[in-house]
């Protein structure tokens, strides 16, 4: 599907304090046309209003939008289920912030918001595209853990190759055999800190993260 | 609001459908849905839907809306059909009563086809690109005008040779676009001839250009020969601008015809033909001026986008008109390669196609493998790489006349008595044979689904290798007591098992590598990839060592005694083995620098919030994994072998300088390869700026915390070099 827009520039960046932003799950019909119309304005590809169904009536639990005030500044709109019958598999569809409200962390807090939702229902992975030209989603997504499993020759129609984008979630099999692995997390956190990432990331995650190793 | 209707419909037993075909069973039962529909459609509000449970998002994502102009292709955006155009006067034959004004646009309509072409050739529809030229689409009308005709002909006879390459290649796998014609006249009646008539109308105005270079010449003019057009200062230049274009086109269709030619037969042809395709480019490309200046009209737009010489729209084009038929066409607009462009992507063809064609067909599967990769390197389009396919695999056998069980015995350095040994009829040979000719298709293809294709069919090779050891295994146990070396079959299965290692590991190779050209490694992950490398890179090289061996020992058997210098040479590494060895120097190299930077500086770490470290080394290495590249369970691996890398530890080993050492040996044994030549001297390079970083950030590295590390293919496609700065 279509990538996700997320530009580190800041043109025409709009004054908030990131604690103005409401999250708020997707909530019925009425978000609707705020959805398709910050996608539309946004991304290349069109949809027509089932595909937004599609998404939003099955998965209503891995839609949410950002709002600054009474607008609604970003969203992001997901699926999951059993991919080739032996995964279950979360999708990211579409991910959009407005211009003047990017580089603020909306995008992230959206995805990640989205993607535990995903780690909760049972997903085992979560996969995108984005195209390769868009360095903003790839730092992004990058900073949340996928790594780029595949590149999709001339995957738009626009002739843009994308990279296939995939996020393992810890597998207990995988991590019984490995006993440092606490260690190595500690020290993850701690360097988190350090290096002072500005994302906001919430604390339980990484709870859950080190309680799973 | 309702989307989905959960109404039950309505059952109408009482229908008689007997006239229906298909009877009502145990299970079914007609219904007549019309109440259903009538309620339906009462309570349905804009933008609903009913729909089954399999309703999907193949099925929404095919929704349209109704004219939305991104989406519904039926839109009518000028004109319903080619006819109404042509009807309209969009596309008139002549072009012009004024024959200067029609030879001008004829001119500017080539010039655009070949703009269509090359866009065509890079990924779109041709019912968008070439067959957007209206000309095309209705061949019968053209047939008053010689020169429009014959153009038209040989255009659509290039398409149908081009499509029928690329379909035979079946390297268009995520480029099927590219075939599709359904509903297009690929086949105009006649086409088939197109040669002969362009062959007349080249010659026809060969005629008038030496007329009017005679008249011009104030000679007696000694032939009748009516001119091109009117105005006679113009005739040389238009009949020169369009004298190139015809031969042009004659040349490409010569080529493709002569590269078809089986088993190779046509390449030495094909050469010439490039070689005059690339001449006549050049007489387009050069006409542009004389163009240029008289154009009368010349449309707005920057000149580099233009898609003509003169600068002009053409005439006769209309990129929606196919929209209502089968062919695919989105309905969005594409942008058309500039004439500029178009011609640059010919130019690159020709190269790549020359390319193909300067093979020598070499026997050895080596120096096949190389060529490929080195052919790869340039980054060939769909139609160069479709023709190196279709060269090398015909019929089930190397360049349509090698047997493939002839290549393996040559690759895998079998005694010679192999040729006629039944073993080449056992199953899993005739497999592997497959294998082969499989790899070989794949080489061929884009790199980003060859990788994906490489790290599949690792798990093949695998597998056969298992078989090919049990079927050794077996042979083992039937004969156990003649001596190995006696065996005839014994041996052939083990120089085909060290072989078949060998291989697998070149393609665990290919894959880690292309890896970096299609950038899937992000630089946190470049010590688990190096450390991968390394590993892929030693086994390699020690398959390779063996495998060599092993022919060698052939080879000296066959020999009576053994000179001095034969012993010497036993001795001696063969430098193809010491080439990786550089390559496994820099790899270890690099992982040991990267692991130090990772441990100490705390650099490159990508803490996140969902996984760690050993998530992104499964994902990424999974199919060697499941190919078991390497053996054990190696993430544990990887983090015993870097976990406690330390720059003290390092400091006492710059492999860096072994590698310089090494590539700078190496030069001497490939005097007579230039590619390997110019790699080794990106390998030194690499090695020579590693190994002073190496030593800068392992003084200072520990204790100077404002050091800034990055790793950039500076030198090398995949080698990294380590770009040192103080921040």
């Amino acid at each position: 599907m279509e990538a996700s827009k997320e530009a580190e520039d800041g043109e025409r960046n709009a004054e908030f304090d990131a604690s103005e932003i409401d999250y708020i799950s997707y909530d019925g019909e009425h978000h609707l046309p705020l959805i398709m119309s910050l996608v539309d304005q946004e991304l290349s590809e069109p949809y027509s209003i089932f595909t937004y169904r599609y998404f939003v009536y099955l998965w209503p639990q891995l839609c949410f939008l950002a709002f600054h005030g009474d607008k609604c500044v970003g969203t992001v709109v997901c699926k999951m289920g059993e991919h080739r019958n032996t995964t279950f598999r979360g999708y990211i569809a579409m991910l959009v912030v407005i211009k003047p409200y990017r580089g603020k962390g909306i995008a992230t807090e959206l995805v990640t918001r989205s993607i535990n939702a995903m780690m909760e229902s049972g997903c085992e992975e979560v996969t995108l595209e984005a195209e390769v030209t868009n360095k903003g989603a790839l730092a992004l997504y990058g900073r949340l853990g996928f790594i780029r499993a595949k590149r999709l020759f001339r995957y738009y129609l626009n002739g843009v190759d994308a990279f296939r984008l995939k996020l393992m979630f810890p597998q207990p099999d995988l991590h019984s055999y490995l006993p440092m692995m606490t260690n190595m997390d500690d020290s993850q956190h701690h360097r988190d800190h350090v290096s002072g990432h500005t994302e906001h990331i919430a604390a339980e995650e990484n709870l859950k993260l080190n309680s799973v190793s | 609001m309702e989307w989905k209707s959960s109404e039950e419909p309505y059952v109408n037993t009482s229908t008689s459908h007997s006239s229906s075909s298909i009877p009502a069973s145990e299970s079914t039962i007609w219904a007549d849905a019309s109440p259903l529909l009538e309620v339906a459609c009462r309570e349905l509000q804009e933008g609903e839907l009913i729909h089954g449970e399999n309703f999907n998002l193949f099925a929404a994502m095919s929704a349209l809306e109704i004219m939305d102009p991104k989406m519904d292709s039926g839109i009518v955006s000028r004109y319903c059909s080619v006819d109404e155009a042509i009807e309209d006067g969009a596309a008139p034959v002549p072009i012009s009563f004024d024959k200067t004004e029609d030879i001008q646009c004829i001119i500017d309509i080539m010039d655009h086809l070949l703009a269509c072409e090359a866009t065509w050739h890079k990924g779109h529809s041709l019912a968008q690109t070439v067959f957007s030229c209206m000309y095309l689409l209705r061949p019968e009308r053209t047939s008053s005008h010689a020169l429009l005709h014959s153009y038209c002909k040989i255009i659509r006879a290039t398409c149908k040779a081009v499509v029928s390459v690329v379909s035979d290649a079946r390297t268009h796998e995520e480029e099927d676009l590219f075939t599709m014609s359904y509903g297009l006249p690929l086949n105009g009646d006649g086409d088939e001839k197109c040669l002969s008539l362009l062959n007349a109308v080249e010659e026809n105005i060969l005629r008038q250009l030496r007329a009017c270079k005679t008249s011009s010449t104030k000679r007696r003019v000694t032939e009748d020969v009516e001119p091109l057009q009117t105005n006679l200062d113009l005739e040389e230049g238009y009949c020169k601008a369009l004298l190139c274009r015809l031969r042009f086109r004659k040349h490409f269709f010569h080529l493709l015809t002569s590269m078809k030619r089986p088993q190779g037969r046509g390449l030495e042809l094909a050469r010439k033909h490039i070689a005059a395709c690339i001449s006549e480019l050049n007489f387009i490309r050069k006409s542009s001026e004389f163009l240029v200046s008289h154009a009368c009209g010349t449309c707005e737009g920057s000149k580099d986008e233009k898609t003509t010489a003169s600068g002009r729209l053409p005439i006769g084009f209309d990129a929606s008109v196919n929209t209502r038929i089968s062919a695919p066409t989105p309905p969005r607009a594409i942008k058309l390669l500039s004439w500029k462009n178009a011609i640059q992507y010919f130019e690159k063809l020709l190269c790549d196609l020359d390319s193909v064609c300067s093979y020598s067909l070499n026997p050895s599967l080596d120096v096949l493998l190389r060529f490929v990769v080195q052919f790869q390197k340039a980054e060939p389009d769909l139609v160069a790489r479709a023709h190196l396919q279709l060269l090398l695999v015909q019929d089930g056998k190397l360049y349509g006349r090698d047997p493939i069980f002839a290549v393996i015995a040559r690759a895998a350095g079998l005694p010679d008595v192999t040729r006629d040994h039944t073993i080449q009829r056992k199953e899993n040979v005739v497999q592997l044979g497959h294998l082969v000719i499989n790899m070989l298709k794949i080489l061929c293809t884009n790199s980003a689904w060859q990788r994906r294709k490489l790290g599949k069919i690792l798990q093949d090779w695998r597998v056969i290798y298992v078989q090919l050891e049990l079927a050794f295994r077996k042979e083992f146990e039937e004969v156990p007591s003649v001596l190995d070396y006696e065996n005839v079959t014994m041996r052939i299965l083990k120089n085909i098992l060290t072989w078949v290692e060998e291989q697998t590991y070149w393609i665990a190779y290919r894959f880690l590598i292309l890896g970096f050209e299609l950038e899937l490694y992000s630089p946190n992950e470049y010590c688990m990839v190096y450390w991968y490398l390394y590993i892929v890179l030693r086994k390699l090289a020690e398959k390779t060592h063996l495998k060599m061996t092993l022919s060698e020992a052939k080879q000296k058997g066959k020999k009576r005694k053994d000179s001095p210098k034969d012993l010497a040479r036993e001795t001696r590494i063969p430098p193809a083995v010491i080439f990786l060895q550089c390559q496994i120097c820099l790899a270890e190299g690099l992982t040991l620098l990267l692991a130090a930077l990772r441990n100490e500086l705390m650099v490159l770490q990508s803490p996140n919030p969902f996984n760690s470290e050993h998530e992104r080394f499964v994902q990424h290495f999974e199919l060697l994994q499941k190919a078991c590249i390497p053996d054990q369970i190696p993430y544990p691996l990887f983090m015993e072998s870097t976990s406690h890398v330390c720059f003290s530890t390092i400091v006492m080993y710059n492999y860096f300088k072994d590698a310089l050492k090494i590539a700078k040996e190496l030069k001497s044994s490939f005097s007579n390869d230039p590619d390997k030549l110019a790699e080794l001297r990106q390998l030194e390079q690499v090695a020579e700026h590693n190994s002073i970083a190496f030593s800068i950030i392992c003084r200072v590295g520990g204790l100077d915390r404002s050091l800034k590390v990055s790793f950039e293919p500076i030198h090398h496609p995949y080698f990294a070099t380590a770009v040192v700065k103080r921040s």
